[in-house]
């Protein structure tokens, strides 16, 4: 083994950069050859801000407003003109875990929507007033309104990361695909970053942004908006001082050193000694990310500082951007955990609660939007914002809707996505995805094409994917 | 893997430039489509259409509708009109067996065909799993003749043999400390003390080591390391689920766990392990302490879906024992191995009748506190149907499966249904059971007697249960002392007459075990069912009182109302129990559960077929862990897949040799463990000269061959125990209930006894790669900055650094014996002189600065952050000290 293979060998074991990058890596060198060829692609994206809700958004009273539903508000689905949404074989695509009595099922009488809807912006996207913020920015959107996943149940949030069923077990997520597949940009940082409470154990639980078989190495690391303990770990016990901890590192580096000179074949060692530094480095630069103090009033108004109900889903935003900006290429949030179900999971009075839930998240994200197209960002950072499910055209308690896996709403902005469009459509009541039917893997392949991979790539020996984990990336949405 | 990862790429980036140029390539650009696209259907296991497509020879023959190809006629070829067709019908492969062939790919073909199908002769066609070398059967093979006299164990003449093959030559032994360290963590998990390293490193010779490996073998902290491994292969998980609901797993298993460490401490066969665990309720009915391995099986309960915790019964007890992926058979044959989607349910069908219940323990009657969850066929007449493509929603319900094994090797799979004892069938009839029972019933007794005797010393005479008046108030008595009296009275009733109703079911329940057509069990039902109507009704008598009195002490209206409710619900329930007194038939309840009286026998005959000294998989897969876990790197690449994708490996005779002695040896894993480590190959040092070094690594740069020692990172656990055993605080009982996840940095007991469950799993572990608890046949190791912050915040290191200076600090006061001490304990083997050096300068500068830092702080003695620094600064550098040598990076591996 010469030098310069255990120096690359001893790198890529480094920092958790795995095979994945190397592969890349050596596709890269290779691309001069032969470049339509080759399956690195031309990166459009260098980040991703994933925005989850945990619950089930509903997709009519969001981004896909359907006034069939007013026009036949209180009839059942059979006295519409739609009576056949009930015998289309797509509805053979669910699965679910276990049958639940309560939940999940087509309700048949037509629930008006809850909330009025504009044309927005020069493409006119109809978006609904619950989103007036995001919607300053429908220019930039592409809502894929034809979305369908197989789980009624909530098991669909740990479907909606990894591709697969809740019963199949547990997958590598999109995120940590994008983690094993990419570079670092900052050696300070995590590529991989997650913040707000994660999926709770009933839907996927952590496995929502794990690796698992991957490795814990490309696992999202959950980040807390607190300087004083971002990360588990990331602070010295009370009491020492900075100073100290520096010496203690630098006797540490002398006598790792002392070592790797005594075996000079051991490349973890030297992994090891970096690992260190790049600790100690995160030490200062993680807790720097969520401290705010340079930032102006007016960008903190933007995220929606000063209303108290959107505060907190503002912070996750402006340090989403301040992760991407420092070169973070993953970051997953989630909005809505309530250690069940989710807070969006709407089954009686979904007025009020999709009201209040807006309020959290809409000027957040459409500050975020803002704030990344100002500064230059939005080009390279890709935003995707969904839900596992939608819900149901009928009613479900007299005033919410069920969980509705047949057809939703994702949608994605910037990253070299075309902005003011709506791809894909549901039918006139909402129920199916009818044209350019996509499966939620087709997203995962979507976002990791803009980061520059060949999703059918990402595959490890020993771990045969499936077709529908790979998903098919949506050509017509790229830029 | 990685390796592998490496070069697919470089054969996929060959094939990509080498399609640029005008030759085509069979082998690097023809073969592997078809192998990607074709052979799961076209090759050794299936032959569809006749057609076999893993050579060039049968591409050329064609298949039973004649040829596929024409010679330089690419247009003509079906091959190229089926891959290119667009209708689904007729498009190869078929919609869902696989993606369409890429048009690179398509090319490819076409330039193949049109140069006439150029292909090596002596091509290999596809294994077929006749021939498949872990389906032989195990011959123990030759030694292979020493060509010197020193190499006398077996594993190192193999190994020698294979090294002389390909030129790579052994380095020399590790030194005594490196070694010793090495055995220590390998059996125990834990690191030697320096006195034990001085005693090794004075007697340092083979008889020294050998004894020590006795020991550490005879430790019960063996049991405790290789309990752990054992527990990632077999999946160990607490229960899981959200606040106090069980979803997965079962409570107390860790039993399970306290089973395994005793059974390797035991060192108990590895082939009796298995049956304990698979069919421990059908053999040994009657021993709770045998029962604990059938968490096993318990363990892949899940609360929501029975097929999930079928599917990872059947998937897993395959990968665990015989090294056999098969979930992929639950929604179609297996495109890689000799497993069909029937040979799939029928080996479902086998645990088909299973369910959990949980026995209780001697001296705890509450389940809910601690019990042993089991295993136990429960619907002995539950049906297995194929789902059709693995669908739960389309069960065949033509044809249901029998029970079966996936290939017979020829061994025996034969079910004979298992008669179980009665205190199985009924566990209220074991002994402890029942005289717990009867003996809680009397305390019930004595105490509401006692109780009674306060307010009087002559029995009540009350009216019974024929009363059907109102509760009477007594107005002459204050009413308080009256109602309490009367309450009295009615538990004593109550629980006398629970008494002897317990009693007489038991009385009627032997005599239905006895015969259930006797006289003598008609009779004793009657009685039984007589007295239990007059228990009810004393019960509910008990009841009605106490809710009228909780009545009239109600406080306000909205309190009465409910309390009216209960009340009115209390005196309905009496009035039933009061009109049941006129009944007369024998119906009682049974004195506890009651489960069939008969087990399938279809887990025994699995166990009996894995365990089968023919069986040649279970003890090549064995061996291959334990070689794994010691070695650092597998014999056999993928432990968990021994099937048809894992070629011959390279020790393969070194592998059927510690097989045969594993299954000779009655399946003794101590065996197993002492040939493997007192080989010369487990003690090579992991360096050496540095020609010797440069030379086998332009041969062997991955160590295939191991002519040197792995270097190894430690497990969480083991990073953890370690820390604490170092610095004297580890606490190291044995055994019992598992310990909540989140108090590994205040709980000092080993890490194996802590919470291990899905999102209940300590941080510190998941940091450093601690099992996946859903599956792990081979931990990962990694090495992320989160590892390293970890390790130098925690207050679990911060807690050791200062117990381990305090400790060495106040034995000795010289600053170089410090230094010395702190390495052996730490990383346990001597500092060398530059080190040494390092360390007083570090000592010397920490010292001068704290001591500025103090006289600093005297300035502003009264702030507060002043208070810690004016700690003692020799004590406190020296605290320092530990505290780097805790994140050096040999205290987390293994040289």
């Amino acid at each position: 083994m010469n030098a310069e293979t255990l120096a690359r060998r001893a790198f890529l074991q480094d920092m958790g950069l795995g095979f994945g990058s190397l592969a890349l890596a050596a596709m890269t060198a290779e691309e001069s050859l032969s470049a339509e060829k080759l399956t690195q692609l031309a990166p459009r994206a260098k980040s991703v801000i994933w925005l989850f809700m945990i619950g089930g958004t509903s997709h009519m009273e969001s981004f896909d407003p359907k006034p069939a539903l007013n026009k036949y508000s209180g009839k059942t689905i059979d006295e519409t003109p739609y009576a056949g949404v009930l015998k289309s074989p797509y509805l053979d695509n669910e699965r679910v875990v276990a049958f639940d009595p309560n939940n999940g099922f087509i309700r048949n009488e037509i629930y008006p929507l809850q909330v009025g809807f504009q044309k927005r912006g020069e493409s006119g996207l109809e978006i609904s007033d619950w989103w007036p913020h995001v919607a300053e920015s429908a220019d930039d959107l592409c809502l894929v309104r034809s979305m369908w996943t197989e789980d009624s149940n909530h098991g669909a949030q740990l479907q909606f990361h990894t591709g697969r069923h809740r019963v199949d077990g547990f997958f590598p997520t999109v995120g940590a695909w994008a983690n094993y597949g990419l570079g670092s940009l900052n050696d300070n940082l995590p590529k991989f970053v997650v913040m707000g409470d994660p999926v709770a154990d009933c839907c996927g639980g952590q496995e929502a942004h794990r690796a698992n078989y991957l490795g814990p190495q490309y696992d999202g690391i959950p980040l807390n908006i607190d300087p004083n303990n971002p990360l588990p770990y990331a602070t010295p016990p009370k009491g020492v001082s900075p100073e100290e901890q520096k010496s203690e590192f630098e006797l540490l580096r002398q006598l790792n050193g002392l070592t790797a000179a005594t075996y000079p074949g051991d490349e973890a060692i030297r992994a090891r000694m970096r690992s260190y530094e790049l600790a100690f480095r995160m030490q200062t630069a993680v807790p720097e990310v969520v401290r705010f103090v340079d930032e102006t009033e007016e960008t903190q108004r933007l995220y929606g500082f000063e209303d108290p109900k959107a505060k907190d889903f503002g912070q996750k935003m402006l340090t989403a951007r301040r992760l991407v900006e420092r070169g973070v290429r993953f970051v997953q949030v989630y909005h809505g955990s309530n250690g069940g179900a989710g807070r969006w999971d709407a089954h009686k009075g979904l007025k009020s609660g999709h009201t209040n839930l807006c309020r959290e998240v809409d000027q957040p994200i459409g500050g975020l939007l803002k704030d990344l197209k100002q500064r230059g960002l939005l080009d390279e950072t890709l935003v995707v914002w969904g839900s596992e499910f939608g819900r149901t055209p009928g009613s479900q308690h007299s005033d919410g809707r069920d969980h509705h896996p047949y057809g939703f709403t994702v949608w994605m902005a910037g990253g070299g996505i075309k902005g003011g469009i709506a791809h894909g459509k549901t039918d006139e009541i909402g129920f199916h995805a009818v044209e350019n039917r996509h499966y939620v893997t087709d997203i995962h392949a979507t976002v990791l094409r803009q980061l520059g991979l060949d999703h059918r790539s990402l595959e490890i020996p020993g771990r045969k994917r499936l077709e529908k984990d790979f998903g098919h990336v949506i050509q017509e949405v790229i830029a | 893997m990685r390796n592998s990862t490496l070069s697919l790429l470089t054969c996929f980036l060959s094939l990509v430039c080498q399609a640029a140029s005008a030759q085509v390539d069979y082998l690097d650009e023809i073969k592997p489509i078809f192998t990607e696209k074709c052979i799961s259907c076209h090759g050794a296991l299936k032959q569809e259409g006749g057609l076999r497509l893993d050579t060039a020879r049968a591409i050329i023959q064609g298949g039973d509708s004649g040829e596929i190809v024409i010679a330089k006629v690419p247009d003509e070829s079906e091959l190229l009109s089926r891959v290119e067709a667009e209708e689904d019908y007729l498009r190869m492969p078929p919609e869902g067996e696989g993606e369409a062939l890429s048009a690179e790919q398509i090319a490819a073909l076409r330039k193949w065909i049109q140069a006439g199908m150029p292909a090596p002769e002596d091509e290999q066609g596809q294994a077929s799993p006749e021939s498949h070398w872990a389906y032989q059967p195990i011959e123990r093979p030759e030694i292979p003749e020493a060509d010197s006299d020193s190499l006398l164990h077996p594993i190192d003449r193999f190994l020698a043999a294979k090294r002389s093959d390909v030129g790579v030559e052994a380095v020399a032994p590790a030194d005594a400390f490196t070694l010793l360290r090495r055995i220590s963590l390998d059996l125990t998990g834990l690191p030697p003390t320096p006195e034990q390293q001085h005693q090794f490193q004075q007697s340092f010779s083979p008889e020294a080591y050998e004894s020590v490996v006795n020991q550490l073998l005879e430790s019960e902290h063996f049991g405790e390391r290789w309990g752990r491994h054992w527990m990632d292969v077999w999946r160990y998980s607490d229960w899981d689920g959200y606040k106090n609901q069980l979803r997965g797993s079962q409570r107390h298993l860790w039993h399970w766990r306290d089973w395994i460490i005793e059974s390797l401490n035991a060192d108990k066969g590895y082939d009796q392990m298995i049956t304990e665990m698979i069919a421990g309720d059908e053999l040994y009915p009657e021993q709770p302490d045998v029962m604990r391995a059938t968490g096993f099986l318990a363990r892949n309960y899940h609360v929501s879906n029975r097929n999930i915790w079928l599917d990872s019964t059947v998937e897993h007890t395959a990968k665990a024992f015989l090294g056999l992926t098969i979930a992929c058979a639950r929604c179609h044959d297996h495109k890689y191995d000799p497993v069909s989607q029937v040979s799939y349910y029928s080996m479902r069908a086998i645990f088909e009748p299973i369910n959990v219940r949980t026995d209780r323990i001697a001296g705890q009657p509450d389940r809910k506190q601690n019990g042993i969850p089991r295993i136990y066929d429960k619907d002995l007449k539950a049906k297995t149907f194929l789902f059709i493509r693995g669908d739960e929603r389309q069960p065949d319900e033509s044809s249901p499966i029998t029970p079966d094994v996936f290939n017979s090797f020829e061994i025996p799979f034969d079910v004979t249904s298992v008669s179980l004892p009665v205190t199985a069938s009924v566990p209220a009839l074991i002994e402890t059971v029942e005289q717990e029972d009867m003996a809680s019933a009397d305390l019930n007794v004595q105490k509401t007697r006692e109780k009674l005797e306060e307010f009087e010393q002559v029995e009540p005479t009350l009216a019974t249960g024929d009363s059907q008046k109102d509760v009477p108030p007594a107005p002459e008595f204050p009413q308080k002392l009256e109602d309490d009296h009367l309450e009295a009275s009615y538990a004593a009733r109550a629980a006398d007459w629970k008494r002897r109703s317990l009693k007489a079911r038991y009385d009627a329940e032997k005599a239905r075990i006895d015969d259930e057509s006797s006289q003598a069990f008609k009779t004793l039902a009657k009685i039984a069912a007589r007295i239990e109507r007059r228990s009810d009704a004393a019960q509910a008598r008990l009841q009605t009182f106490r809710a009228w009195r909780k009545l009239q002490e109600a406080k306000d209206e909205k309190a009465r109302n409910s309390l009216i409710t209960a009340l009115d619900k209390a005196r309905e329930q009496e009035r039933q129990k009061l009109n049941a007194l006129s009944k007369t038939d024998a119906k009682f309840t049974p004195v506890g559960e009651r489960y069939p009286e008969t087990s399938t026998g279809r887990r025994t005959a699995l166990a009996k077929w894995i365990t089968h000294p023919d069986n040649p998989l279970t003890a090549r897969v064995a061996v291959n862990h334990v070689w794994l876990r010691h070695f650092g790197t597998p014999l056999v690449a993928s432990p968990s897949d021994f099937g048809l994708r894992a070629p011959l490996p390279v020790h393969a005779e070194l592998l059927d040799w510690l097989a045969s002695e594993l299954i000779e040896s009655g399946w003794s894993m101590k065996h197993l463990h002492r040939l493997i480590v007192t080989s010369d190959a487990y003690q090579l040092a992991s360096t050496g000269d540095q020609q010797l070094l440069a030379d086998n690594e332009s041969i062997d740069p991955e160590n295939e061959y191991y002519w040197r020692a792995n270097v190894r990172r430690l497990e969480a656990e083991i990073i953890r125990d370690s820390m604490l055993f170092v610095s004297g605080q580890l606490d190291q009982s044995l055994g019992g209930q598992e310990i909540a996840h989140g108090k590994g940095e205040e709980v000092f007991r080993r890490s194996v006894y802590f919470q291990h469950a899905y999102e209940k799993q300590m941080l510190m572990m998941t940091i450093f790669d601690a099992a996946n608890p859903a599956e792990c046949y081979e931990r990962s190791t990694s090495i992320i900055p989160q590892q390293a912050l970890a390790l130098s915040n925690s207050s679990l290191t911060q807690s050791a650094s200062k117990h381990l200076a305090n400790k060495l600090h106040s034995q000795s006061r010289d600053r170089d014996e410090f230094i010395n001490t702190v390495f052996e304990s730490v990383l346990c083997r001597p500092c060398s002189d530059e080190e040494r050096e390092a360390c007083r300068g570090f000592l010397e500068k920490q010292e001068n600065w704290l001591k500025e830092q103090n006289s600093e702080a005297e300035d502003r003695k009264d702030s507060a952050e002043g208070e810690d620094a004016l700690a003692d600064p020799t004590l406190r550098a020296r605290q320092s000290l530990v505290h780097v040598l805790l994140n050096h990076n040999d205290f987390v591996s293994v040289r």
